[in-house]
């Protein structure tokens, strides 16, 4: 489905990627872990076209990014839902605004189907009566989980996951967890996950990938990734 | 020599390839944001809001500026067009004045004061949140959503702020020019439409419209490529301003020769 070829990008002279190769198989859920600021969102925006490599090639269903015009880039991000990390909900917009903007946007939906598929996409993600208040009175855990309502409302065929856990208890990492996993086996929805936890992510994935110094170091189940012998990926998954 | 490269040449010549590279970046923004503009969907709340911000919202300033700016300009003009015993002339010369060239270009400064700056600040905040990437990956372009919008409502509404700011400008000259300076009023109104042709007045109303469309460019430009945190929202804001401002100086100069050229009376 996504297939990374040879990627690098830098910042300012900074190597961030360095020769990324990376095939996300159609269907599947791929974790990509690695320490703190080795470059793993800067990947993830890679896949979507918000970044353009300086050497290298991203390609989605088989058409290189790099060769779409902007109105074709947008055509094709059709097929994309995205959290980010901070969740990046419009501050100008409620909560129920946010969520249903992409609906508003794409679909031909009457404003009560709307109303249904936002207040169902809400209560998935374990929010009650928030819908009428804005980003500024929510907490970050709550704002994030806005960010993934709004992520899957259309239920897209990739979704791309930037940390979907981080700043959640323990009981709502597990829902979310388990949101991803029904995502993928009821609709059978490509997921890319970046993720800092371990448990979680054995847990979910289907193929992980770990970043260490611009490079993919090790990638492929998570029976081989515990077994592996690569020493930072040892350390880093505490085997 | 090579001491000289290296405090001078080097940072002048970083600088110029700067200022080529923004340059050209803002030229492909403004090409992108004009590609965009014709196509569907016409987000007509979106253009309303903005036109109420940046039009609306802005009267009252416009007025109050408006005002005082045709005071003044009256204060000035009568007293020295007393040392020619020439005061009749007062009327005229804030009219062609008001209408060709202060309207324009005072409106155009407000409206950067106050409505670009903050478009400015907006969509630089957007940018280092992540809302404007946001808007990408929900496959709307933020060019046409967000951009689009506001160059084509602050165009509309600049030379509608000038045509406000022309008429209070005009009447706060005639309450100098008549009451204080004691002009005779039957002389200032009447070399007021002798001299003032409805070409200027449409004339200084081009010029709103063009200042309005770069004004707004480059504001949002400023804001799309804001970086850093609150400390690059508050540069691009500056940015935005000083670049406004220059801008519309310097167009107006070329704008002014256009105009005079095309669509002034020969005899003024």
């Amino acid at each position: 489905m996504i297939k990374l070829v040879d990627v690098h990008k830098n910042f300012a002279g900074q190597k961030v990627l360095n020769g990324i190769n990376l095939q996300i198989r159609k269907g599947e859920i791929t974790v990509i872990i690695g320490t703190s600021g080795v470059g793993k969102s800067v990947l993830l925006k890679h896949m979507i076209g918000l970044l353009r490599p300086d050497r290298g090639k991203v390609f989605i269903a088989g058409v290189d990014l790099g060769t779409l015009s902007s109105p074709a880039l947008v055509e094709m991000r059709k097929k994309f839902g995205m959290l980010f990390q901070g969740a990046a909900l419009f501050d100008s917009l409620t909560v129920f605004e946010n969520v249903a903007f992409p609906l508003v946007e794409h679909s031909n939906l009457t404003v009560e189907k709307i109303r249904e598929r936002v207040m169902e996409k809400l209560d998935l993600v374990g929010l009650h009566d928030v819908d009428k208040k804005m980003p500024s009175e929510l907490s970050g855990g709550m704002k994030k989980r806005v960010g993934l309502a709004r992520a899957i409302i259309l239920e897209p065929e990739v979704i791309l996951y930037d940390e979907p856990t981080t700043g959640l208890d323990p009981i709502m990492t597990d829902s979310v967890d388990n949101l991803i996993l029904a995502m993928q086996q009821r609709l059978k929805i490509t997921s890319v996950v970046i993720s800092h936890d371990i448990k979680s992510t054995f847990d979910i994935a289907d193929q992980i990938a770990m970043m260490h110094e611009g490079k993919i170091i090790e990638a492929g189940a998570p029976e081989i990734f515990r077994a592996s012998k690569n020493p930072v990926v040892a350390k880093f998954i505490g085997t | 020599m090579e001491r000289f490269l290296k405090i001078f040449a080097e940072p002048l010549g970083k600088r110029i390839n700067s200022v080529i590279h923004s340059l050209g970046h803002w030229s492909l923004f403004l090409f992108e944001s004009l590609a965009w503009l014709p196509r569907k969907p016409y987000r007509m709340g979106n253009l309303l809001r903005q036109m109420e911000f940046i039009g609306v919202k802005s009267t009252p300033i416009i007025i109050l500026t408006g005002v005082f700016v045709g005071a003044v300009f009256a204060l000035q003009t009568g007293k020295s067009f007393a040392m020619f015993n020439a005061e009749t002339l007062v009327g005229a010369t804030i009219g062609l004045s008001l209408t060709r060239e202060i309207g324009p270009v005072f409106t155009a400064l407000m409206v950067t004061a106050r409505a670009c700056s903050a478009m400015a600040a907006e969509l630089g905040t957007m940018r280092v949140t992540e809302q404007i990437d946001a808007l990408d990956t929900m496959a709307v372009s933020p060019i046409h959503y967000l951009v689009v919008p506001r160059m084509i409502a602050t165009t509309l509404m600049t030379p509608l702020l000038t045509a406000i700011f022309d008429l209070i400008g005009v009447i706060g000259a005639y309450f100098v020019g008549i009451k204080l300076l004691e002009i005779s009023e039957g002389a200032f109104l009447d070399k007021l439409y002798y001299y003032v042709d409805i070409r200027d007045f449409f004339g200084g109303l081009i010029k709103a419209a063009f200042f309005g469309f770069f004004i707004s460019v480059i504001s949002c430009y400023s804001g799309f490529t804001a970086k850093g945190g609150a400390e690059g929202v508050g540069r691009s804001t500056t940015r935005a301003v000083v670049a406004s401002s220059v801008v519309v100086l310097i167009t107006d100069y070329f704008l002014t020769t256009w105009i005079l050229e095309y669509f002034s009376r020969p005899t003024v």
